[in-house]
């Protein structure tokens, strides 16, 4: 928009302004002036810069009172000039400085009365009109300004403007004057600048040197000013110190002041008094003195409300550090405290910035390189390590959170220098004792011990689930942060510190104490995480990072140790089985605990007959804690931890099988862990491939009696996680378990029942698929026979056949068997045949192992079958169970054995607790699938009657009972033997007077008094009778209930009278005709289906 | 009170046959596995890594025939092996392979393990049982030339040869043969001779195996009877009965003295290992783990004493390996 562009055109336009403002000093004619100003373009403007400038200057020094609005418009004015033009005369800068600076002081002498300071607009329109002042001016010409000569009006400019920022309450004003004072000292942050070169800079040290004093106090005072002047004047004025005390006390510049004052020509000398010379004398002095200030500087901010003050404090520490490390040695204790504790900052911005320049000092290796500092963050690490325990159990969290971050920063800072920390015994002590202290868990939490893991089936999940930490509860903190932090600090030690000393050390601290045992184990953990550089956050990589060597011999010692038996086998439970077992074992044996062996007499940790749930609580952690160590080792070792799963892997899957939820939980964590570090797809992959060496713990486990329940624990989870490959393995160690069996039936029978009854499930899963596979093959065999044996449709010929052959059995039975003679002597000798043969080339094939296994097993529990604890004798019924099931093809290995379990077997289906005949009777069921023949004498011989005498007696019960019978024991038994009776007739192919007896006794279940299961279940009964011999069913039950009359199909015929005809509705009716209703299904069903 | 025997260290499965003959080859330098060599009834050989405990490679050179005899020539990478196939096979196993380099026909049908003495670098003496019934055939490997042929005489009803050991005084000293017999005595041989030095009856049975301590000049054998006999030889060369020691069970398959000479484990029938002290044969431990006979005992050679071993083969198919340096 300039109009005139040249400047005579711009004289032109200016001249009757100036003129006139010469004339009349009033503001309206600065005004004028001023919007005349506006029209014209800078270039043109320069060359009438200091005619314009002229009057403006004039009327600032009018005499006469000060006129506020004139000055203010004044100074206003020659801004504008000043911000559209540039100084080129030294003298002009300095001569319009020193007036400039008259207007901010008190007004000149003359005025009557006393002279008022000038208003805050003056002065801020002053300040502003100094800063563009100072800017106008060209590089060489703000130079000329910092002579010695010039000092006084320096010295002025910079106390007024100190005065302005310190005493003023505008805000506006304080930081303009600030600014304006930066720009001042040369340190002016704006792009147009170019840096200082090293003899200037050095110069204006020397100058400013005399300033420093007060600018520094000054400022302090800013800074810890009243909270409420705002952050802008704290930052400016922040900022504004470490830029004077970094050029001023910059380490190079003082390197390079010389030993003695420089003489300065004669006429200056006034003015060399009032310079400084930077000698070390000097340097010290101030230091000190700085120290002060910034310590409370650096108290004061960095609990500042506002994040600006903190990062501008950040930056403060990052200079001085960066400029002044030498000089100012002192300061840094604090300095880096401050900086230290930022990292933590609420504001992610100071967070940051406070990494940058901790992660720059860092590399830099200014601490390295210097060896004050270090000594300075080693003393500060000695005493705060020393007040941690005290600081950590009175604090409260946040404050614990600030004091961790301090360490931690410290350790950071430290790097590889924190060795030399460590090799000092007394810091290295005083650490560890503060972080045992610090981390002492709670193990007041009775849950955790109550916490039960029940029942096996789903014990390990098939996919790998990340093995993640257990959340711990600690006595002094409860806060997450507060343990990140800790568990940094640890890493942090670990990554730089010396590991050998640093496990040694903590080893010593494990062993050393059972109240330290479980922290020094997680603090083992952490360093080892840490010397692998995992999850650790650092300020600079390491100069040499552990070969895995070392690492793995740290590893296994750490793992040799937790794995001993007396940190492994600890009292977690009063689970009355196993700790029973133990203790009674230790007993029974009376073994002295060997020291020092290779293996395994058990060093049970001396039963404690009162374990309090606290130690118990304490145990369980502490196993916790070494599993998820040996879950942290696996990790950091990665493929190499495949060698040490040779002694990890069976104490872990000890655990894993551990009754406490919280143990077991965090076992298969670590066998997740496992696997990912090695490189196992799933935790069967895991268990599979390592089986010999599991197998190798198991079978050396079972020679320890106290360690048979573990053992079997192990052999347990490992038989339901591998597949019939493992079979050679499997039966080796079976065998052990065997004859260990047989060396102790009394004691640890139902221990090693449970481990038979999975291997024998194991074994059913792995070979059991022809079982099933024949079953099916068995019952759609006997679908078709029976219903090609079914009667066809009531026809005339149907009829006709049936009474043929009726005749001719009825002759056969009376000795006529004269035409039938040859048939039957055919027929013999063909079924005759088949069956020894059969016998023969079974009887010659070697039994497979897994059959010769269920035998070998099958024929303990027939010795067990009667033994006294009621639970084993379940528990063996099971396994038997299970064992008839895998011999089921081998039927001539089967049938002796049978034979030989019958009595025993017969013992509890007759004679036992009801809870044992019910499983007996299940036994029974699948033992009939096979040995139909076999056992169809002996059951309705020895069995059958007892079965149907007990369903008759106690029919009249349930017939009475209410509800709560439901959940008796008499019901269950009741309810069983009624669903197992049919199939059993069925599969035994009984003969009629047995099937009578099971149907007379089923009758009465039919009643509609009876439970409404049973009822249901003796329906079931009489399907199957229906199976076996449907026109003998459909006559009981059309004696009992009969719906409809029968014609005879012809009148020759005699009417038909069934029992059931014409009878009332009663009990039986209901069930009976539903029965009936469904036999007439299967009938005309069977007819439609041709055979 | 003394204290309760140990339990092995670790039990080695899958050779799936009843194991003869064992070996241990721990001597080379760290970044070498530590390996134990078994011999198995089913003809294979093989060659059990110590640190993981797993079989690094089954050599199969017999024919599925028993091997019942395997050492190392030197180090690992060269090994003997005798086998019911009559044939004592050595073999190449540097650098992964598994080649049977040379072997020779013994034509003996018995199961008298062969003997080996290192004589050079690279030059060993093996004694073996020859095709005639009481002879003992002397060769050098590997040329494989006859030394020696070691004929009783006429009428002195020895019987077969059972067990040998070659030693040597010192290095460079004239090698003896100790021979044990199916009649039960001992016999030393002078190989250069060709003729017995001395001969002693220690057993009623067939001598099963026996050792020698060159520096003691004391030996031990072993027979199927309850009896271990210790004798000693002295300046006269002439072999004289020192001790004997009564079992509780009969039968000892193997004898093995310890190559620091202090103590003496024998694998016994019973199932047991049993552990003596060598000087006075003073019964330290019976090492009770197997379920069937043991074949055989072997030391290991490893350098760091806290790392050797002893393994034992058995017939229960498993190789029990203990550690009982750290106790004696």
């Amino acid at each position: 928009m300039a109009v005139f562009d040249t400047p005579r055109e711009a004289f032109g336009a200016l001249r009757p302004a100036c003129v006139r403002l010469t004339r009349a000093q009033t503001a309206e004619n600065v005004w004028r002036l001023a919007a005349r100003l506006a029209a014209v373009s800078g270039p043109a403007l320069q060359e009438l810069q200091e005619y314009v400038l002229f009057p403006l200057r004039f009327a600032l020094r009018a005499p006469g009172p000060r006129r506020e609005r004139l000055v203010q418009s004044a100074v206003r004015c020659i801004a504008s000039v000043l911000a559209a033009t540039a100084v080129r005369r030294p003298e002009l800068l300095r001569e319009l400085l020193s007036e400039l600076c008259a207007c901010l002081g008190p007004g000149p002498g003359p005025g009557p009365g006393a002279p008022a300071p000038p208003a805050e607009d003056v002065k801020l329109a002053v300040t502003e009109a100094l800063h563009t002042l100072l800017h106008s001016a060209s590089g060489d010409v703000v130079l000329s300004l910092y002579q010695p000569s010039t000092l006084p009006l320096l010295g002025f400019a910079v106390s007024l403007l100190l005065g302005l920022a310190e005493q003023e309450r505008a805000k506006q004003l304080k930081v303009s004057a600030l600014k304006c004072l930066q720009v001042l000292v040369l340190q002016c942050d704006c792009p147009e600048h170019q840096p200082l070169g090293d003899d200037e800079a050095q110069q204006c040290g020397d100058l400013f040197a005399s300033f420093l004093p007060g600018i520094s106090i000054s400022l302090s005072r800013v800074v810890t000013g009243d909270i409420k002047q705002g952050h802008k004047p704290t930052v400016s004025a922040i900022r504004l110190f470490y830029l004077v005390v970094g050029l001023v006390m910059a380490d190079a510049q003082l390197a390079r002041v010389p030993k003695s004052k420089e003489k300065l020509p004669e006429k200056q000398s006034r003015i060399s008094e009032l310079m400084v010379h930077r000698g070390p004398d000097w340097s010290k002095s101030t230091a000190e003195k700085l120290s002060l200030l910034l310590h409370k500087m650096v108290e004061f901010s960095s609990v500042h409300p506002h994040w600006k003050v903190r990062l501008e404090l950040v930056e403060l520490v990052h200079h001085l550090l960066r400029n002044c490390s030498h000089s100012l040695g002192d300061s840094f204790t604090h300095l880096l405290k401050a900086l230290v504790g930022l990292v933590n900052d609420e504001s992610s911005e100071v967070q940051s910035r406070c990494n940058e320049v901790l992660r720059g000092i860092a590399e830099q290796r200014i601490i390295a390189q210097s060896r004050a500092l270090a000594d300075v963050l080693s003393e500060n690490l000695h005493s705060l390590a020393t007040a941690l325990p005290r600081l950590m159990s009175s604090q409260d969290d946040t404050g614990k959170v600030s004091t961790l971050s301090l360490l931690l920063g410290y350790l950071k800072l430290l790097g590889p220098k924190i060795n030399v920390v460590l090799n000092s015994a007394s810091h290295l002590h005083r650490l560890s004792k503060a972080l045992m202290q610090v981390l002492e868990l709670d193990v007041t939490d009775v849950k955790i011990v109550e916490d039960r893991r029940w029942g096996c089936e789903g014990a390990l999940q098939p996919g790998v689930q990340k093995g993640r930490c257990q959340k711990k509860y600690f006595r002094f903190f409860t806060e997450e942060k507060v343990f990140q932090l800790l568990q940094q600090v640890c890493r942090v030690l670990g990554y730089y510190g010396n590991l050998y000393l640093l496990v040694d050390h903590f080893m010593g601290l494990y062993s050393e104490s059972a109240t330290y045992r479980k922290q020094a184990a997680m603090v083992l953990n952490e360093l080892i995480a840490g010397a692998a550089g995992v999850g650790v956050d650092v300020l600079q990589e390491r100069e040499v990072s552990p070969n895995v060597d070392d690492l793995k011999g740290s590893v296994t010692s750490i793992l040799d140790e937790y794995t001993d038996q007396a940190n492994w086998y600890l009292i977690t439970s009063i689970d009355t089985e196993e700790v029973s077992h133990e203790q009674r074992a230790v007993h029974h044996t009376g073994l002295p605990a060997r020291a020092g062996g290779v293996c395994s007499t058990v060093l049970l940790p001396s039963p404690e007959p009162h374990a309090t749930t606290r130690t118990m609580n304490s145990n369980i952690w502490q196993m916790c804690i070494q599993l998820e160590g040996v879950g942290c080792f696996a990790a950091v070792l990665g493929k190499e931890f495949r060698l040490l799963l040779l002694t990890a892997l069976y104490p872990v899957l000890e655990k894993a099988g551990d009754k406490t939820l919280l143990v077991s939980e965090t076992a298969l964590g670590t066998l997740a862990d496992m696997c990912e570090a090695c490189g196992y797809g799933s935790v069967q992959l895991l268990i599979n491939d390592n089986s010999d060496y599991l197998v190798n713990g198991i079978s050396l486990g079972l020679r320890q009696l106290a360690q048979q329940p573990r053992a079997s624990r192990v052999l347990d989870t490992m038989l339901r996680h591998s597949d019939a490959s493992l079979l050679p393995l499997v039966e080796d160690v079976i065998q052990d378990v065997l004859s260990t069996l047989d060396q102790c039936y009394n004691s640890q029978a139902s221990t090693f029942l449970r481990v038979l009854h999975s291997v024998m499930a194991a074994l059913v899963q792995w070979f059991g698929s022809s079982y099933s596979e024949e079953q099916q093959q068995q019952s759609t065999e006997y679908q078709s026979r029976t219903s090609s044996q079914g009667p066809r449709a009531v026809t005339a010929q149907g009829m006709e056949r049936f009474f043929l052959d009726y005749v001719r059995q009825k002759q056969m039975a009376e000795g006529d068997v004269s035409d039938t003679g040859d048939e039957e002597a055919d027929e013999v000798p063909h079924l005759g045949k088949p069956e020894p043969n059969n016998c023969d080339t079974e009887g010659e094939a070697p039994l497979p192992s897994h059959a010769q296994l269920a035998k070998d097993v099958l024929e303990r529990c027939i010795h067990l079958l009667s033994d006294r604890s009621l639970r084993v004798r379940l528990k063996v019924l099971d396994v038997l169970e299970l064992c008839v099931m895998v011999l089921h093809p081998h039927g001539n290995h089967l049938l002796p054995m049978a034979h030989r379990a019958w009595p025993a077997l017969v013992t509890r289906l007759i004679g036992d607790d009801p809870l044992a005949v019910l499983r007996a009777f299940k036994v029974l069921c699948t033992l009939a699938q096979k040995c139909g023949d076999f056992l169809r004498q002996r059951f309705s011989r020895d069995v059958l009657p007892k079965l149907t005498s007990s369903l008759l007696s106690q029919a009249p019960a349930s017939a009475r009972a209410g509800p709560v019978y439901n959940h008796t024991l008499a019901f269950k038994l009741q309810l069983a033997v009624l669903q197992g009776l049919g199939s059993l007739c069925e599969k035994l192919d009984m003969g009629e007077s047995d099937l009578n007896k099971v149907a007379d006794a089923c009758l009465i279940y039919l009643s509609a008094k009876q439970p409404r299961k049973l009822q249901e279940a003796a329906q079931s009964v009489f399907l199957h009778l229906m199976a076996v011999d449907p026109d003998r069913t459909w006559l009981l039950l059309t004696e009992t209930c009969c719906p409809h009359g029968y014609e005879p199909p012809h009148v020759s015929l005699r009417p038909v009278k069934l029992g059931g005809m014409g009878r009332q509705r009663h009990e039986l009716t209901d069930n009976v005709l539903l029965l009936l209703e469904r036999l007439r299904q299967r009938e005309s069903a069977a007819q439609e289906s041709p055979p | 009170m003394a204290l309760p025997p140990p339990d092995p260290q670790f039990v080695l499965r899958g050779t799936s046959a009843a194991v003869h003959t064992l070996h241990f080859s721990c001597g080379g330098q760290e970044p070498d596995v530590p390996i134990l060599f078994s011999g198995s009834e089913n003809g294979f050989i093989h060659v059990w890594n110590l640190k993981t405990h797993r079989v690094d490679t089954a050599l199969d050179g017999h024919g599925r025939k028993s091997v019942y005899c395997v050492e190392t020539m030197g180090d690992k990478t060269r090994l003997l092996s005798q086998g019911r196939d009559q044939r004592i096979c050595l073999w190449d196993l540097a650098e992964g392979r598994t080649a049977v380099t040379d072997s020779v026909f013994t034509e003996n049908v018995g199961f008298c393990r062969c003997s080996l003495l290192t004589v050079a670098q690279g030059r060993w003496l093996m004694a073996m049982a020859a095709k005639a019934l009481e002879e003992v055939q002397v060769l050098e490997l590997p040329s494989k030339t006859s030394v020696c042929t070691l004929k009783p005489e006429a009428g002195a009803k020895l019987g077969m040869p059972m067990c040998l050991k070659l030693w040597q005084l010192s290095s460079g000293s004239q090698p003896l043969l100790l021979a044990g017999y199916e009649d039960g005595s001992v016999v030393l041989w002078n190989l250069s001779m060709g003729k017995p030095l001395s001969q002693l009856a220690c057993h009623q049975e067939p001598v099963m195996s026996l050792d020698f301590d060159s520096e003691k000049t004391k030996g031990i054998s072993g027979s199927s009877e309850k009896v271990l006999s210790i004798w000693s030889l002295n300046e006269q060369q002439n072999l004289q009965v020192y001790k004997t020691h009564n079992l509780v069970n009969a039968g000892i398959s193997d004898i093995t003295i310890r190559p620091d000479k202090k103590i003496v484990a024998t694998a016994g029938w019973d199932h047991r290992i049993r552990i003596f002290g060598w000087k006075k044969l003073k019964p330290l431990a019976v090492l009770d783990y197997h379920t069937a006979t043991v074949h055989c005992v072997s030391f290991s050679n490893h350098k760091n004493p806290r790392e050797r071993l002893l393994a034992a083969g058995s017939k229960d198919h498993r190789i029990s390996i203990w550690s009982i340096y750290t106790q004696t």
